[in-house]
Protein backbone atom coordinates (compact mmCIF):
# COMPACT_ATOMS: atom_id res chain seq x y z
CA UNK A 1 0.00 0.00 0.00
CA UNK A 2 2.87 2.37 0.85
CA UNK A 3 4.42 1.46 -2.47
CA UNK A 4 0.66 2.35 -4.25
CA UNK A 5 0.97 5.65 -2.55
CA UNK A 6 4.43 6.39 -3.21
CA UNK A 7 3.53 6.16 -7.04
CA UNK A 8 0.18 7.92 -6.73
CA UNK A 9 2.35 11.18 -5.27
CA UNK A 10 5.03 10.30 -7.69
CA UNK A 11 2.30 10.81 -10.70
CA UNK A 12 0.98 13.63 -9.18
CA UNK A 13 3.51 15.43 -9.09
CA UNK A 14 4.29 14.30 -12.48
CA UNK A 15 1.06 15.42 -13.66
CA UNK A 16 1.98 19.19 -12.05
CA UNK A 17 5.38 19.31 -13.52
CA UNK A 18 7.07 19.15 -10.03
CA UNK A 19 9.37 16.35 -10.69
CA UNK A 20 13.13 17.00 -11.12
CA UNK A 21 13.94 15.99 -14.49
CA UNK A 22 17.65 14.85 -14.35
CA UNK A 23 18.79 12.69 -17.32
CA UNK A 24 15.30 13.11 -18.87
CA UNK A 25 15.97 16.76 -19.21
CA UNK A 26 14.20 17.66 -22.97
CA UNK A 27 17.24 19.60 -23.89
CA UNK A 28 16.70 22.70 -26.61
CA UNK A 29 19.75 23.78 -29.40
CA UNK A 30 20.40 27.45 -27.17
CA UNK A 31 20.98 25.69 -24.01
CA UNK A 32 23.95 26.49 -21.84
CA UNK A 33 25.81 23.93 -19.65
CA UNK A 34 27.64 25.00 -16.51
CA UNK A 35 29.51 21.66 -15.77
CA UNK A 36 31.60 20.34 -13.19
CA UNK A 37 33.08 18.03 -10.94
CA UNK A 38 31.33 18.52 -7.53
CA UNK A 39 33.02 20.91 -5.03
CA UNK A 40 35.08 22.50 -7.78
CA UNK A 41 33.92 25.95 -7.21
CA UNK A 42 30.23 25.07 -9.29
CA UNK A 43 28.08 27.25 -7.18
CA UNK A 44 30.13 29.96 -6.53
CA UNK A 45 30.14 30.42 -10.83
CA UNK A 46 26.58 29.59 -10.86
CA UNK A 47 26.11 33.06 -8.78
CA UNK A 48 28.34 34.79 -10.57
CA UNK A 49 27.14 34.01 -14.13
CA UNK A 50 23.67 34.40 -12.79
CA UNK A 51 24.28 37.86 -11.34
CA UNK A 52 25.73 38.74 -14.77
CA UNK A 53 22.64 37.27 -16.83
CA UNK A 54 20.05 38.64 -14.68
CA UNK A 55 21.50 42.36 -12.99
CA UNK A 56 18.29 42.65 -12.17
CA UNK A 57 17.76 40.06 -9.63
CA UNK A 58 20.56 39.65 -6.97
CA UNK A 59 21.07 35.78 -6.97
CA UNK A 60 20.47 34.31 -3.73
CA UNK A 61 20.33 30.58 -2.47
CA UNK A 62 16.50 30.79 -2.72
CA UNK A 63 16.30 31.56 -6.35
CA UNK A 64 19.32 30.00 -7.43
CA UNK A 65 17.13 26.98 -8.57
CA UNK A 66 14.98 28.91 -10.59
CA UNK A 67 17.68 31.82 -12.20
CA UNK A 68 20.30 28.88 -12.90
CA UNK A 69 18.55 25.79 -12.78
CA UNK A 70 19.99 22.30 -11.74
CA UNK A 71 18.88 19.33 -13.55
CA UNK A 72 18.28 17.02 -10.48
CA UNK A 73 17.04 20.01 -8.10
CA UNK A 74 14.67 22.23 -9.76
CA UNK A 75 11.14 21.28 -10.91
CA UNK A 76 10.64 20.28 -14.73
CA UNK A 77 7.81 23.10 -15.08
CA UNK A 78 11.16 26.10 -13.92
CA UNK A 79 12.44 24.33 -16.83
CA UNK A 80 9.71 24.59 -19.36
CA UNK A 81 9.26 28.12 -18.14
CA UNK A 82 11.96 30.12 -17.56
CA UNK A 83 13.71 32.41 -20.80
CA UNK A 84 15.84 31.39 -23.78
CA UNK A 85 18.20 30.94 -23.88
CA UNK A 86 18.43 28.40 -20.40
CA UNK A 87 21.63 27.87 -18.90
CA UNK A 88 21.40 24.54 -16.49
CA UNK A 89 23.94 23.30 -13.89
CA UNK A 90 24.97 19.48 -13.98
CA UNK A 91 27.58 17.55 -12.38
CA UNK A 92 27.67 14.89 -15.67
CA UNK A 93 30.20 13.22 -17.39
CA UNK A 94 30.37 14.21 -21.34
CA UNK A 95 27.06 14.58 -22.68
CA UNK A 96 27.25 14.90 -26.31
CA UNK A 97 23.64 16.23 -26.43
CA UNK A 98 24.85 19.13 -24.83
CA UNK A 99 24.82 22.46 -27.37
CA UNK A 100 27.67 24.33 -25.46
CA UNK A 101 29.69 23.80 -21.79
CA UNK A 102 30.96 25.55 -19.72
CA UNK A 103 33.64 23.75 -17.82
CA UNK A 104 34.84 24.65 -14.67
CA UNK A 105 37.82 22.85 -13.20
CA UNK A 106 39.95 22.65 -9.62
CA UNK A 107 42.84 21.08 -8.88
CA UNK A 108 41.66 17.74 -7.28
CA UNK A 109 43.64 17.78 -4.38
CA UNK A 110 41.74 20.76 -3.21
CA UNK A 111 38.72 19.03 -4.70
CA UNK A 112 39.51 16.33 -2.19
CA UNK A 113 39.41 18.44 0.98
CA UNK A 114 36.72 20.49 0.03
CA UNK A 115 34.82 17.29 -0.55
CA UNK A 116 35.63 15.92 3.07
CA UNK A 117 34.84 18.74 4.70
CA UNK A 118 31.45 18.78 3.12
CA UNK A 119 30.60 15.16 3.77
CA UNK A 120 31.12 15.94 7.64
CA UNK A 121 29.07 19.27 6.66
CA UNK A 122 26.04 16.58 5.47
CA UNK A 123 26.40 13.94 7.86
CA UNK A 124 27.72 11.35 5.19
CA UNK A 125 30.97 10.54 7.07
CA UNK A 126 32.10 11.55 10.97
CA UNK A 127 33.97 14.56 11.53
CA UNK A 128 36.55 12.13 13.00
CA UNK A 129 36.90 9.39 9.69
CA UNK A 130 40.40 9.59 8.72
CA UNK A 131 41.09 11.57 4.93
CA UNK A 132 43.36 8.21 4.24
CA UNK A 133 40.21 6.79 3.59
CA UNK A 134 37.61 9.58 2.09
CA UNK A 135 41.13 9.44 -0.66
CA UNK A 136 40.67 6.06 -1.71
CA UNK A 137 36.70 6.39 -1.74
CA UNK A 138 38.06 9.51 -4.04
CA UNK A 139 40.35 8.00 -6.08
CA UNK A 140 37.60 5.15 -6.85
CA UNK A 141 34.91 7.63 -8.22
CA UNK A 142 32.28 6.25 -5.02
CA UNK A 143 32.32 10.06 -2.88
CA UNK A 144 29.35 10.94 -5.73
CA UNK A 145 27.52 9.39 -8.80
CA UNK A 146 29.41 11.30 -10.98
CA UNK A 147 32.18 9.28 -11.59
CA UNK A 148 35.93 10.03 -10.33
CA UNK A 149 37.09 13.11 -10.17
CA UNK A 150 39.88 11.84 -13.12
CA UNK A 151 37.08 10.35 -15.12
CA UNK A 152 34.50 13.49 -15.22
CA UNK A 153 37.52 15.55 -16.05
CA UNK A 154 38.81 13.21 -19.06
CA UNK A 155 35.62 12.38 -20.79
CA UNK A 156 35.24 16.25 -21.09
CA UNK A 157 38.60 17.41 -21.70
CA UNK A 158 39.39 14.47 -24.46
CA UNK A 159 36.15 15.35 -26.05
CA UNK A 160 35.96 18.87 -26.22
CA UNK A 161 38.79 20.63 -25.41
CA UNK A 162 39.94 23.50 -28.68
CA UNK A 163 35.97 23.24 -29.55
CA UNK A 164 34.16 26.54 -29.75
CA UNK A 165 31.37 25.00 -28.03
CA UNK A 166 33.28 24.33 -25.08
CA UNK A 167 34.84 26.38 -22.67
CA UNK A 168 37.19 25.64 -19.82
CA UNK A 169 37.77 27.80 -16.49
CA UNK A 170 40.08 26.94 -13.92
CA UNK A 171 38.98 27.37 -10.33
CA UNK A 172 41.97 28.87 -9.55
CA UNK A 173 42.02 31.44 -12.35
CA UNK A 174 38.64 32.51 -11.42
CA UNK A 175 40.07 32.76 -7.71
CA UNK A 176 43.24 35.13 -9.16
CA UNK A 177 41.50 37.35 -11.71
CA UNK A 178 37.43 36.88 -11.27
CA UNK A 179 36.50 39.88 -13.85
CA UNK A 180 39.15 38.41 -16.18
CA UNK A 181 37.81 34.75 -16.04
CA UNK A 182 33.75 36.33 -16.34
CA UNK A 183 34.69 38.21 -19.24
CA UNK A 184 35.61 35.04 -21.09
CA UNK A 185 32.04 33.80 -20.01
CA UNK A 186 29.99 36.76 -21.42
CA UNK A 187 31.73 36.59 -24.47
CA UNK A 188 31.38 32.71 -24.73
CA UNK A 189 27.58 33.34 -23.95
CA UNK A 190 27.21 36.13 -26.48
CA UNK A 191 26.04 38.92 -23.17
CA UNK A 192 26.63 42.80 -23.62
CA UNK A 193 28.49 43.71 -20.77
CA UNK A 194 30.65 46.46 -19.54
CA UNK A 195 33.37 46.23 -16.21
CA UNK A 196 31.09 47.80 -14.30
CA UNK A 197 28.51 45.08 -14.80
CA UNK A 198 30.91 42.56 -14.12
CA UNK A 199 32.36 44.23 -10.75
CA UNK A 200 28.42 44.17 -10.17
CA UNK A 201 28.34 40.19 -10.52
CA UNK A 202 31.85 39.83 -8.56
CA UNK A 203 30.66 42.02 -5.88
CA UNK A 204 27.50 40.08 -5.86
CA UNK A 205 28.91 36.79 -5.68
CA UNK A 206 31.83 37.69 -3.16
CA UNK A 207 32.81 35.01 -0.37
CA UNK A 208 31.87 37.03 2.16
CA UNK A 209 28.54 38.19 0.81
CA UNK A 210 27.68 34.84 0.18
CA UNK A 211 28.55 33.70 3.48
CA UNK A 212 26.23 35.91 4.82
CA UNK A 213 23.42 34.36 2.46
CA UNK A 214 24.43 31.34 3.57
CA UNK A 215 23.52 32.16 7.48
CA UNK A 216 20.17 34.39 6.79
CA UNK A 217 18.71 32.27 3.76
CA UNK A 218 16.64 28.93 4.99
CA UNK A 219 17.44 27.73 1.29
CA UNK A 220 16.50 23.85 1.99
CA UNK A 221 19.59 23.29 -0.07
CA UNK A 222 21.82 21.50 3.31
CA UNK A 223 18.94 21.29 5.61
CA UNK A 224 19.61 18.44 8.59
CA UNK A 225 23.30 19.37 7.87
CA UNK A 226 25.62 20.58 10.90
CA UNK A 227 25.76 23.64 11.72
CA UNK A 228 28.67 24.27 12.91
CA UNK A 229 30.13 24.20 9.94
CA UNK A 230 29.40 25.89 6.76
CA UNK A 231 28.93 25.53 2.86
CA UNK A 232 31.15 28.59 1.35
CA UNK A 233 33.86 27.54 3.37
CA UNK A 234 37.75 28.97 2.51
CA UNK A 235 37.12 30.21 -0.52
CA UNK A 236 40.56 29.55 -1.79
CA UNK A 237 42.84 27.69 -3.96
CA UNK A 238 45.75 25.68 -2.82
CA UNK A 239 44.63 24.43 1.03
CA UNK A 240 45.86 21.42 0.19
CA UNK A 241 49.05 21.85 1.40
CA UNK A 242 47.74 22.30 4.33
CA UNK A 243 44.85 20.16 5.38
CA UNK A 244 46.36 16.85 2.65
CA UNK A 245 49.03 15.11 4.25
CA UNK A 246 51.98 14.24 1.72
CA UNK A 247 51.27 10.59 0.90
CA UNK A 248 47.79 11.30 0.26
CA UNK A 249 49.00 14.25 -1.89
CA UNK A 250 51.47 11.59 -3.84
CA UNK A 251 48.62 9.20 -4.11
CA UNK A 252 46.58 11.61 -6.33
CA UNK A 253 49.34 12.35 -8.51
CA UNK A 254 50.30 9.08 -8.79
CA UNK A 255 46.63 8.34 -10.31
CA UNK A 256 45.91 11.77 -12.56
CA UNK A 257 49.46 13.30 -12.89
CA UNK A 258 49.31 13.48 -16.42
CA UNK A 259 45.81 14.91 -16.57
CA UNK A 260 46.47 17.57 -13.74
CA UNK A 261 49.94 18.54 -15.38
CA UNK A 262 48.12 19.05 -18.65
CA UNK A 263 45.37 21.39 -16.76
CA UNK A 264 48.35 23.49 -15.33
CA UNK A 265 48.40 21.78 -11.81
CA UNK A 266 51.97 21.68 -10.68
CA UNK A 267 53.39 18.16 -9.35
CA UNK A 268 54.76 18.20 -5.43
CA UNK A 269 55.71 13.96 -5.34
CA UNK A 270 56.67 12.94 -9.35
CA UNK A 271 58.19 14.97 -12.26
CA UNK A 272 55.69 15.69 -15.18
CA UNK A 273 58.15 12.58 -17.07
CA UNK A 274 57.43 10.28 -14.42
CA UNK A 275 53.88 11.42 -15.04
CA UNK A 276 53.77 10.06 -18.64
CA UNK A 277 51.98 11.69 -21.27
CA UNK A 278 48.83 13.10 -20.99
CA UNK A 279 47.35 10.55 -22.24
CA UNK A 280 45.11 7.43 -21.00
CA UNK A 281 45.39 6.30 -17.44
CA UNK A 282 47.87 3.91 -17.25
CA UNK A 283 50.07 3.25 -21.10
CA UNK A 284 47.53 2.71 -23.56
CA UNK A 285 50.32 1.65 -26.35
CA UNK A 286 49.87 -2.06 -24.67
CA UNK A 287 46.46 -2.93 -26.27
CA UNK A 288 46.89 -6.55 -27.74
CA UNK A 289 46.19 -6.80 -30.91
CA UNK B 1 -2.29 14.50 -23.06
CA UNK B 2 -3.05 11.03 -24.11
CA UNK B 3 0.61 10.72 -24.89
CA UNK B 4 1.55 11.35 -21.19
CA UNK B 5 -1.09 8.81 -20.29
CA UNK B 6 0.07 6.36 -22.40
CA UNK B 7 3.66 7.50 -21.03
CA UNK B 8 2.48 7.17 -17.46
CA UNK B 9 0.40 3.75 -17.76
CA UNK B 10 3.62 2.50 -19.68
CA UNK B 11 5.67 3.41 -16.66
CA UNK B 12 3.37 1.97 -14.27
CA UNK B 13 3.54 -1.48 -15.82
CA UNK B 14 7.08 -1.27 -16.29
CA UNK B 15 6.33 -1.17 -20.13
CA UNK B 16 9.24 1.73 -20.95
CA UNK B 17 12.43 1.88 -22.01
CA UNK B 18 14.86 2.90 -19.86
CA UNK B 19 18.03 3.29 -21.49
CA UNK B 20 20.25 5.62 -19.51
CA UNK B 21 18.16 5.40 -16.72
CA UNK B 22 18.31 1.94 -16.57
CA UNK B 23 18.67 0.38 -12.93
CA UNK B 24 22.65 -1.24 -13.23
CA UNK B 25 22.96 -4.16 -11.19
CA UNK B 26 27.12 -4.33 -9.61
CA UNK B 27 27.06 -8.15 -11.95
CA UNK B 28 26.27 -6.50 -14.91
CA UNK B 29 28.17 -7.08 -18.33
CA UNK B 30 27.78 -4.21 -20.73
CA UNK B 31 29.09 -4.88 -24.42
CA UNK B 32 29.64 -1.34 -25.36
CA UNK B 33 30.16 0.33 -28.96
CA UNK B 34 29.36 2.79 -31.19
CA UNK B 35 26.99 2.03 -33.39
CA UNK B 36 28.16 -0.15 -36.85
CA UNK B 37 31.36 -1.17 -34.92
CA UNK B 38 30.98 -4.81 -34.89
CA UNK B 39 28.41 -5.09 -31.87
CA UNK B 40 25.64 -7.20 -33.58
CA UNK B 41 28.36 -9.78 -34.82
CA UNK B 42 29.59 -9.62 -30.75
CA UNK B 43 26.30 -10.18 -29.35
CA UNK B 44 25.64 -13.53 -31.73
CA UNK B 45 28.75 -14.03 -30.68
CA UNK B 46 28.10 -13.86 -26.54
CA UNK B 47 25.01 -15.24 -26.70
CA UNK B 48 26.13 -18.60 -28.84
CA UNK B 49 28.89 -18.80 -26.01
CA UNK B 50 26.15 -18.29 -22.90
CA UNK B 51 22.95 -19.61 -24.13
CA UNK B 52 23.68 -22.00 -26.97
CA UNK B 53 20.98 -23.83 -26.20
CA UNK B 54 19.01 -21.26 -27.19
CA UNK B 55 19.78 -20.73 -30.64
CA UNK B 56 20.23 -17.16 -31.06
CA UNK B 57 19.02 -15.74 -34.06
CA UNK B 58 17.85 -12.07 -34.94
CA UNK B 59 13.98 -13.11 -33.31
CA UNK B 60 15.37 -13.75 -29.94
CA UNK B 61 18.27 -11.75 -29.97
CA UNK B 62 16.62 -8.72 -28.18
CA UNK B 63 15.49 -10.40 -25.78
CA UNK B 64 19.63 -12.45 -25.28
CA UNK B 65 21.70 -9.44 -25.08
CA UNK B 66 19.58 -6.71 -24.86
CA UNK B 67 19.82 -2.69 -25.10
CA UNK B 68 18.17 -1.02 -22.03
CA UNK B 69 17.06 1.20 -25.14
CA UNK B 70 15.43 -1.21 -26.92
CA UNK B 71 13.71 -3.53 -24.51
CA UNK B 72 11.06 -2.83 -21.39
CA UNK B 73 12.08 -2.10 -18.13
CA UNK B 74 9.82 -5.24 -16.87
CA UNK B 75 11.63 -7.96 -19.38
CA UNK B 76 15.23 -6.24 -17.91
CA UNK B 77 14.21 -6.89 -14.52
CA UNK B 78 13.51 -10.94 -15.85
CA UNK B 79 16.92 -11.29 -17.27
CA UNK B 80 18.39 -14.04 -15.33
CA UNK B 81 21.64 -12.97 -13.95
CA UNK B 82 24.08 -11.78 -14.57
CA UNK B 83 22.83 -9.92 -17.53
CA UNK B 84 25.21 -9.19 -20.64
CA UNK B 85 23.69 -6.09 -21.69
CA UNK B 86 24.62 -4.39 -24.94
CA UNK B 87 25.04 -0.47 -25.60
CA UNK B 88 25.76 2.69 -27.45
CA UNK B 89 26.12 4.57 -24.77
CA UNK B 90 29.26 7.01 -24.46
CA UNK B 91 30.88 6.85 -20.68
CA UNK B 92 28.58 5.81 -17.81
CA UNK B 93 30.35 5.22 -14.88
CA UNK B 94 27.89 2.85 -13.20
CA UNK B 95 28.55 0.30 -15.42
CA UNK B 96 30.52 -2.05 -13.66
CA UNK B 97 31.97 -4.17 -16.74
CA UNK B 98 33.02 -3.19 -19.68
CA UNK B 99 33.65 -5.39 -22.99
CA UNK B 100 34.70 -2.45 -25.26
CA UNK B 101 34.54 -2.73 -29.47
CA UNK B 102 36.48 -0.43 -31.12
CA UNK B 103 36.96 -0.50 -34.93
CA UNK B 104 38.42 1.68 -37.51
CA UNK B 105 36.40 4.87 -37.81
CA UNK B 106 37.45 4.61 -41.37
CA UNK B 107 35.36 1.74 -41.75
CA UNK B 108 32.93 2.48 -39.37
CA UNK B 109 31.84 5.83 -41.73
CA UNK B 110 31.28 3.34 -44.57
CA UNK B 111 28.96 0.77 -42.18
CA UNK B 112 27.11 4.01 -41.29
CA UNK B 113 26.56 4.86 -44.86
CA UNK B 114 25.32 1.91 -46.18
CA UNK B 115 23.13 1.12 -43.51
CA UNK B 116 21.74 4.70 -43.92
CA UNK B 117 21.00 4.28 -47.28
CA UNK B 118 19.23 0.81 -45.85
CA UNK B 119 16.91 2.79 -43.81
CA UNK B 120 16.07 5.50 -45.88
CA UNK B 121 17.84 8.22 -44.02
CA UNK B 122 19.93 9.17 -47.05
CA UNK B 123 19.11 8.54 -50.91
CA UNK B 124 20.96 6.20 -52.73
CA UNK B 125 23.93 7.53 -54.52
CA UNK B 126 24.27 10.29 -51.79
CA UNK B 127 28.21 11.62 -52.23
CA UNK B 128 30.26 9.76 -49.61
CA UNK B 129 32.78 12.70 -49.48
CA UNK B 130 29.62 14.56 -47.85
CA UNK B 131 29.02 11.94 -45.71
CA UNK B 132 31.98 11.57 -44.09
CA UNK B 133 31.84 15.36 -43.80
CA UNK B 134 29.11 15.10 -41.71
CA UNK B 135 29.79 12.22 -39.57
CA UNK B 136 33.31 14.00 -38.42
CA UNK B 137 31.55 17.17 -37.82
CA UNK B 138 28.54 14.97 -35.72
CA UNK B 139 25.85 15.39 -37.95
CA UNK B 140 24.26 12.19 -37.04
CA UNK B 141 20.98 10.14 -36.91
CA UNK B 142 21.77 8.63 -34.04
CA UNK B 143 22.42 10.48 -30.19
CA UNK B 144 25.34 8.64 -29.38
CA UNK B 145 28.05 11.41 -29.96
CA UNK B 146 30.83 11.48 -32.57
CA UNK B 147 33.34 8.44 -33.12
CA UNK B 148 35.96 9.99 -30.92
CA UNK B 149 33.61 11.68 -28.10
CA UNK B 150 31.98 7.95 -27.89
CA UNK B 151 35.33 6.49 -27.79
CA UNK B 152 37.57 8.81 -26.15
CA UNK B 153 34.78 8.68 -23.15
CA UNK B 154 35.48 5.14 -22.45
CA UNK B 155 39.13 4.83 -23.37
CA UNK B 156 40.21 7.74 -21.78
CA UNK B 157 38.55 6.70 -18.52
CA UNK B 158 39.30 3.27 -18.19
CA UNK B 159 41.49 1.99 -20.55
CA UNK B 160 43.91 -0.84 -18.56
CA UNK B 161 41.62 -0.82 -16.01
CA UNK B 162 40.03 -4.09 -14.69
CA UNK B 163 36.89 -2.51 -15.49
CA UNK B 164 37.22 -2.40 -19.17
CA UNK B 165 38.26 -4.99 -21.58
CA UNK B 166 39.18 -2.99 -24.78
CA UNK B 167 38.80 -5.74 -28.26
CA UNK B 168 38.56 -4.26 -31.64
CA UNK B 169 36.40 -5.23 -34.71
CA UNK B 170 39.94 -6.02 -36.81
CA UNK B 171 41.63 -8.95 -34.07
CA UNK B 172 38.30 -10.11 -33.98
CA UNK B 173 38.13 -10.41 -37.74
CA UNK B 174 41.92 -11.69 -38.03
CA UNK B 175 41.87 -14.09 -34.85
CA UNK B 176 38.72 -14.72 -33.15
CA UNK B 177 39.54 -18.04 -31.34
CA UNK B 178 41.64 -16.23 -29.12
CA UNK B 179 40.06 -12.89 -28.70
CA UNK B 180 36.58 -15.30 -27.83
CA UNK B 181 39.32 -16.45 -25.27
CA UNK B 182 39.95 -13.35 -23.63
CA UNK B 183 36.88 -11.75 -23.33
CA UNK B 184 35.33 -15.26 -21.77
CA UNK B 185 38.01 -14.80 -19.14
CA UNK B 186 37.41 -11.20 -18.62
CA UNK B 187 33.55 -11.68 -18.51
CA UNK B 188 34.01 -14.85 -16.16
CA UNK B 189 32.05 -17.03 -18.68
CA UNK B 190 33.58 -20.85 -18.12
CA UNK B 191 34.07 -22.37 -21.38
CA UNK B 192 35.93 -24.53 -23.48
CA UNK B 193 37.88 -24.13 -27.14
CA UNK B 194 35.41 -26.33 -28.23
CA UNK B 195 32.64 -23.81 -26.86
CA UNK B 196 34.23 -20.97 -28.40
CA UNK B 197 34.90 -22.82 -31.82
CA UNK B 198 30.86 -23.71 -31.67
CA UNK B 199 30.20 -20.04 -30.89
CA UNK B 200 32.11 -18.66 -33.87
CA UNK B 201 30.82 -20.94 -36.11
CA UNK B 202 26.90 -20.00 -35.11
CA UNK B 203 27.69 -16.35 -35.64
CA UNK B 204 29.54 -16.29 -38.80
CA UNK B 205 28.86 -13.79 -41.61
CA UNK B 206 27.32 -16.44 -43.93
CA UNK B 207 25.21 -17.88 -41.12
CA UNK B 208 24.34 -14.59 -40.31
CA UNK B 209 23.35 -13.05 -43.89
CA UNK B 210 21.09 -16.48 -44.07
CA UNK B 211 19.25 -15.63 -40.59
CA UNK B 212 18.91 -12.18 -41.80
CA UNK B 213 17.24 -13.39 -44.88
CA UNK B 214 14.94 -15.37 -43.41
CA UNK B 215 13.95 -12.77 -40.04
CA UNK B 216 15.31 -9.60 -41.32
CA UNK B 217 11.52 -8.28 -41.17
CA UNK B 218 10.96 -9.56 -37.86
CA UNK B 219 14.34 -8.08 -35.78
CA UNK B 220 13.91 -4.14 -34.73
CA UNK B 221 16.65 -2.64 -36.26
CA UNK B 222 15.80 -3.65 -40.05
CA UNK B 223 11.79 -4.46 -40.25
CA UNK B 224 11.06 -0.88 -41.14
CA UNK B 225 14.14 -0.67 -43.61
CA UNK B 226 15.03 -1.07 -47.48
CA UNK B 227 14.70 -5.26 -47.43
CA UNK B 228 16.85 -5.09 -50.52
CA UNK B 229 19.41 -3.91 -49.42
CA UNK B 230 21.23 -6.34 -46.53
CA UNK B 231 21.93 -5.39 -42.77
CA UNK B 232 25.00 -8.07 -42.38
CA UNK B 233 27.31 -6.37 -45.62
CA UNK B 234 30.92 -7.26 -46.33
CA UNK B 235 31.90 -8.46 -42.59
CA UNK B 236 35.15 -7.47 -43.25
CA UNK B 237 38.30 -4.74 -42.07
CA UNK B 238 40.18 -2.33 -44.56
CA UNK B 239 37.42 -1.84 -47.00
CA UNK B 240 37.88 2.14 -46.41
CA UNK B 241 40.90 1.74 -48.09
CA UNK B 242 39.29 0.94 -51.82
CA UNK B 243 35.98 3.06 -51.36
CA UNK B 244 37.15 6.53 -49.45
CA UNK B 245 38.50 9.61 -51.08
CA UNK B 246 41.98 10.50 -50.07
CA UNK B 247 40.33 13.69 -48.86
CA UNK B 248 37.86 11.56 -46.39
CA UNK B 249 40.63 9.93 -45.27
CA UNK B 250 42.66 12.95 -44.79
CA UNK B 251 39.66 14.32 -43.44
CA UNK B 252 39.11 11.72 -40.38
CA UNK B 253 42.35 11.65 -39.72
CA UNK B 254 43.26 15.16 -39.18
CA UNK B 255 40.60 15.18 -36.55
CA UNK B 256 40.78 11.76 -35.11
CA UNK B 257 44.48 11.02 -36.07
CA UNK B 258 45.86 11.26 -32.18
CA UNK B 259 43.10 8.67 -30.91
CA UNK B 260 43.28 6.59 -33.83
CA UNK B 261 47.14 6.00 -33.21
CA UNK B 262 46.86 5.56 -29.46
CA UNK B 263 44.42 2.47 -30.43
CA UNK B 264 46.76 1.21 -32.76
CA UNK B 265 45.37 2.12 -36.13
CA UNK B 266 47.85 3.54 -38.56
CA UNK B 267 47.54 6.72 -40.42
CA UNK B 268 47.16 6.85 -44.17
CA UNK B 269 48.03 10.30 -44.12
CA UNK B 270 51.11 9.47 -42.03
CA UNK B 271 51.66 10.58 -38.44
CA UNK B 272 52.24 13.89 -38.88
CA UNK B 273 48.73 14.27 -39.13
CA UNK B 274 48.01 13.14 -35.21
CA UNK B 275 50.92 15.88 -34.55
CA UNK B 276 50.61 18.75 -33.00
CA UNK B 277 47.60 17.90 -31.04
CA UNK B 278 47.27 21.71 -30.47
CA UNK B 279 47.09 23.30 -33.85
CA UNK B 280 44.91 19.95 -34.84
CA UNK B 281 40.78 20.53 -34.93
CA UNK B 282 38.89 19.60 -31.83
CA UNK B 283 37.16 16.39 -31.74
CA UNK B 284 34.07 18.43 -30.90
CA UNK B 285 32.99 20.51 -34.53
CA UNK B 286 31.48 23.67 -34.81
CA UNK B 287 27.49 22.96 -33.33
CA UNK B 288 24.96 22.89 -36.27
CA UNK B 289 22.03 23.96 -34.82
CA UNK B 290 18.78 22.70 -37.26
CA UNK B 291 20.83 18.79 -37.23
CA UNK B 292 19.44 17.95 -34.05
CA UNK B 293 16.18 18.86 -34.79
CA UNK B 294 15.98 16.98 -37.86
CA UNK B 295 12.65 15.24 -37.17
CA UNK B 296 13.96 12.22 -39.96
CA UNK B 297 16.84 12.17 -37.66
CA UNK B 298 15.34 11.95 -34.52
CA UNK B 299 13.02 9.14 -35.33
CA UNK B 300 15.70 7.41 -36.77
CA UNK B 301 17.75 7.41 -33.46
CA UNK B 302 15.07 6.18 -31.60
CA UNK B 303 14.93 3.20 -33.74
CA UNK B 304 17.87 2.27 -33.60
Amino acid sequence: MARFYKHLKAAYRRAVGLQRPGKSLVIFPDDVFLVSFPKSGNTWTRFLIANLRFPNEPATFDNINRLLPDTTATPKRVFDSMPRPRIIKSHECFEPRYPRVINVVRDPRDVVVSQYKYHQKIRKIEVDSPIEKFVTRFLNGETCPHGSWGQNVATWLYTSEGSPRYLQLRYEDLIADTPRELEKVAKFLNLATSPALLAQAVERSSADKMRKMEKQQDHGLYRGSRQDMTFVRAAGSGGWHKDLPMDQVARIESAWGPLMHHLGYELATITPQEAGEFAAFGSATNIPR
Amino acid sequence: MIKRLVAGYKKAFGLNKPGRLLKVFPDDVFIVSYPKSGNTWTRFLIANLVYPEKHPDFANINLLVPDPEGVTRRDLERLPRPRYLKSHAYFDHRYPKVLHIVRDPRDVVLSEYYFDIKRNAIPEGFPVDQFVSRFVKGELSHPYGTWAENTATWFYTRANTPRLLLVTYESLQSDAPRQMARIADFLGIPTTPERIAFAIEQSSADRMRELEKKQGHLWSSTKRTRQDKPFVRAAKAGGWKKELSPDSIHEIESHWGRLMQELGYELASGPAAANGAADAPPMRAEFQTGVQQDPAGAQLAGRR
